[in-house]
C-alpha cells in the first residue's frame, strides 16, 4: 500500500515530480493554445477553414478510421492465437507483435518504400494495376498500420491470459459455436480493455509522424496528414497556423486521456469483480 | 446412460497422463476419481467429455461410441472447480444459456425456457437470487448455478471436476450431501473428481483410486478402504502410521519395541513394514505380552467424538505417530501430555518384501 510521506524530503520529491511535469509536459500543451489564438479567434476560424487544414483533417480521420478497425481484428486475431492455442513458434509470435514497438517509425517508413515503393516487384506490379501505393493515401495508411498494430494485441493478451477459457468450454459444451462462444462469452469479458485498446491505436494513428512523413512524399493538399500539416506550416513561417493545427491534435490527445483514464477505471473495476469472486469467503 | 472408457491413452510430450485406462459405469451411478493432483483424473474426465482428446482407446456412452463426436452434441454436462460462470449474465441467464444457444428449431419459446429456468433454479434453492450477478454470489451459490446452468439442456451425463475444491470445509460438507441428495432426485449417471478422500467415500457409489495415469482400483467406498487393491490405495485412504521393522519368524523388532505375530509367510524373515491405521489401536499405561510399543504423549486435539493422539516413539525409530480414540477412551486413560504409554494394536497391514501388500495380521 502507498505511504503518506511525512518527511520534507519527501515532499521535496513529490513537488519535483509536479515540477517536472509541469515544465516538461503542462507548459508546452498550454503553449500551444496560447500561440494558435494569440492573433485573436478570427485568425484561429480562418485557419480551422483553410483548405489545406481540411484536407490534412480529412486525410487524418481516413487513416483512423481504416487503421483502427483493421487493427482491432488483427489484434483481437492474435491475441486468440498466443492465448488459446499451444503451438510451435507461439513464443516467436508474441515477440514479433513488439516489432513496430521497438522499430523507429522512420525506419519502418523506409522499409515500406523500398519493398512497396515504384522500384520493387510489388510496387511495379499495383502501379501496373494503376494503383500507387507508395506517395498516396494506401502507402499512408499501411505505415500507420504497421506502427499502431501492437496496441490492441498487447492490450488483450495479458487480460485474455488471467481470464482462462474454462467459460469459452462451459459454454461449447452448452452447444455454443466457436462463434457464438466468441460473441457471446469472450467478447463481453474483453469489451473494456479492447475499447482501450481501440482509444490508443486512434491516438497513435492520428499523431503519426515518422513513417507517415517518408511514405506520404508531403504533396500539399493531398498527402498531408494534420502531424504533417504542423511540419509543413512550421516551416512556412505560418506559427499561428502551424499552432491551430497543433491545438487541434493537443485537444484530441486530451479527450483521448480522458477516454483512457475512463477505460482503465472501466477495466479495474471489471478486474475487480474477478478478483472478488475468487477470494471472497464462501458461505451457503 | 452407462459410460464405458477402453484402454484410453494420453501423453503431454513426454508425459504420460493416461495409460490403458478401462472404466465401466452403470446407469444411474454416482462415481467418484479419487487421486492426488497429477494422477491423470481431470484429463480422463475432460476426455470423456469430450474437451481433450486421448491418443488411443474410445469412450462409449450406452454402448454408443462418441469417441470422435463432438463436444456438443455428447449431451454432457459439465461443472467446473473454478465454477466458470458468464461473469457478465445473470444467474438466470447463465442457467439459460445453453437453451439460447440451441437453433432456432429446437429452442423453446422464450416463456418455456424462463420456466425451465425458474425450475432449475429452484431445484438447486436459488430462486430467490435469479436477477443477481456471479460475483454477488458466495461460492456455495455459484457452484449450485453452475449445476443448475449443467441440467439446463437434460444431459446424459453429468460430469463434475473438483466441485467442491474451492470451498471451504463447512460449504463443501453441506454442499456434498446435497450434491448426493440431488442425485438420488434426478438419478443422471455421474462422474466426479475429488483430491478429498473423504468426499469420495462419502458421496460416491463407486470410487475409482488413480495414481499416475492409472486406475488402482474401482469398488464400492466400503471395499475400497476394507480390502484395498493395493499399497497405494492402503496408503492414500486416510492417514497411515508406518512401522518400519525386522521380521524373525515370530515376532516384530525394532529397537526396544516388539511385536508377536504370525505373518502367515508374507515375509518369512528380513525387513518388514506394518501399517497402522490410527482408529485401530489402543493405548493403555502398561505393555502386554504381544505388544511392546512404547510412546510419550504429545500434543492432542479433541473434534467430536474422537480424540487424535500424538505420540512419539520410545526407544525405537518411528515418526510420530497418530492414534485416534473415542473420548470415553480417553478418558479412562486419565493421561497426560509426557506420559510414557503403550500401544496396542488391534489390526496391522503387512507390506511383502516386493513392496505389495500382505495380509492382515493381529498381535498375538
Amino acid at each position: 500500500m502507498h505511504e503518506r510521506p511525512r518527511h520534507w524530503h519527501q515532499w521535496l520529491l513529490i513537488m519535483a515530480a509536479f515540477a517536472a511535469v509541469a515544465i516538461l509536459l503542462v507548459m508546452p500543451l498550454a503553449l500551444i493554445f496560447t500561440e494558435a489564438f494569440s492573433q485573436g479567434w478570427a485568425m484561429v476560424q480562418q485557419n480551422l477553414t483553410n483548405p489545406d487544414m481540411l484536407g490534412a483533417i480529412k486525410l487524418t480521420l481516413i487513416v483512423a478510421l481504416i487503421t483502427v478497425p483493421v487493427n482491432l481484428l488483427f489484434g483481437i486475431l492474435l491475441a486468440w492465437c498466443v492465448t488459446r492455442y499451444e503451438f510451435r513458434g507461439r513464443k516467436l509470435l508474441s515477440t514479433l507483435i513488439d516489432i513496430p514497438f521497438a522499430m523507429s517509425p522512420v525506419v519502418a517508413g523506409l522499409c515500406y518504400l523500398v519493398v512497396y515503393g515504384a522500384q520493387s516487384v510489388v510496387g511495379n506490379w499495383f502501379s501496373g494495376m494503376g494503383v500507387q501505393l507508395m506517395f498516396a493515401l494506401p502507402g499512408m495508411v499501411m505505415v500507420t498500420v504497421f506502427v499502431t498494430c501492437p496496441y490492441v494485441a498487447r492490450v488483450l493478451i495479458p487480460l485474455m491470459e488471467s481470464q482462462g477459457q474454462h467459460e469459452e468450454e462451459a459454454a461449447i459444451i452448452l452447444g455454443a459455436s466457436g462463434w457464438q462462444a466468441f460473441w457471446y462469452v469472450t467478447l463481453p469479458k474483453i469489451r473494456w480493455a479492447l475499447l482501450y485498446g481501440v482509444v490508443l491505436t486512434n491516438a497513435r494513428a492520428v499523431g503519426e509522424f515518422g513513417a507517415v512523413s517518408v511514405v506520404s512524399g508531403l504533396i500539399r493538399g493531398q498527402t498531408l496528414t494534420l502531424p504533417l500539416l504542423v511540419q509543413m506550416w512550421n516551416q512556412d513561417y505560418n506559427t499561428v497556423g502551424a499552432f491551430t493545427a497543433a491545438g487541434l491534435l493537443a485537444a484530441m490527445a486530451l479527450v483521448t486521456l480522458l477516454l483512457k483514464t475512463v477505460l482503465e477505471w472501466a477495466t479495474q473495476h471489471n478486474t475487480d469483480n474477478a478478483t472478488e469472486q475468487k477470494t471472497e469467503q464462501d458461505t451457503p | 446412460m452407462s459410460i464405458r472408457v477402453e484402454q484410453i491413452q494420453k501423453r503431454f510430450g513426454d508425459f504420460t497422463a493416461l495409460d490403458d485406462i478401462n472404466l465401466d459405469v452403470q446407469e444411474g451411478q454416482l462415481v467418484g476419481l479419487l487421486g492426488p493432483s497429477g494422477s491423470g483424473k481431470t484429463t480422463l474426465l475432460r476426455i470423456i467429455a469430450g474437451l481433450e482428446k486421448a491418443d488411443q482407446g474410445k469412450v462409449l456412452f450406452h454402448g454408443k461410441d462418441v469417441t470422435n463426436l463432438d463436444v456438443r452434441k455428447r449431451k454432457v454436462g459439465f461443472v467446473f472447480q473454478q465454477y466458470a460462470l458468464f461473469r457478465h449474465l445473470t444467474v438466470a441467464d447463465n442457467v439459460a444459456f445453453g437453451l439460447r444457444m440451441l437453433p432456432r428449431k429446437e429452442r423453446p419459446a422464450r416463456s418455456a425456457i424462463r420456466q425451465r429456468v425458474n425450475e432449475l433454479l429452484d431445484l438447486v434453492q436459488l430462486g430467490h437470487l435469479a436477477g443477481r450477478y456471479p460475483a454477488q454470489l458466495s461460492g456455495g451459490q455459484k457452484q449450485r448455478v453452475a449445476l443448475a446452468r449443467a441440467l439446463a439442456l437434460k444431459p446424459d451425463v453429468l460430469l463434475l471436476d473438483e466441485p467442491f475444491g474451492a470451498l471451504d470445509a463447512k460449504v463443501r460438507k453441506e454442499l456434498r450431501r446435497w450434491l448426493r441428495h440431488l442425485h438420488e432426485q434426478i438419478s443422471v449417471t455421474s462422474i466426479f473428481v475429488t483430491h478429498d478422500q473423504e468426499e469420495a467415500m462419502e458421496v460416491s457409489d463407486q470410487v475409482v483410486v488413480m495414481s499416475q495415469g492409472r486406475i488402482e482400483q474401482m469398488a464400492s467406498p466400503l471395499t475400497v478402504y476394507e480390502q484395498p487393491a493395493s499399497r497405494f490405495v492402503f496408503d492414500f485412504l486416510g492417514h497411515i502410521n508406518a512401522l518400519k521393522g525386522h521380521y524373525d519368524g515370530r515376532s516384530w523388532q525394532a529397537g526396544n519395541a516388539q511385536l508377536r505375530l504370525t505373518t502367515e509367510g508374507a515375509c518369512p524373515d528380513g525387513e518388514l513394514t506394518l501399517y497402522l491405521r490410527p482408529h485401530e489401536a489402543d493405548l493403555s499405561k502398561t505393555p502386554s505380552d504381544s505388544a511392546n510399543l512404547p510412546v510419550k504423549l504429545g500434543a492432542r486435539s479433541v473434534f467430536g467424538g474422537t480424540v487424535t493422539l500424538e505420540l512419539e516413539a520410545l526407544g525405537w525409530p518411528a515418526e510420530v505417530m497418530e492414534v485416534e480414540l473415542s473420548r470415553d477412551a480417553w478418558q479412562a486413560l486419565n493421561a497426560q501430555p509426557g506420559d510414557t504409554l503403550f500401544v496396542h494394536p488391534r489390526q496391522l497391514q503387512t507390506v511383502t518384501c516386493d513392496g505389495n501388500l500382505g495380509p492382515r495380521v493381529t498381535p498375538a
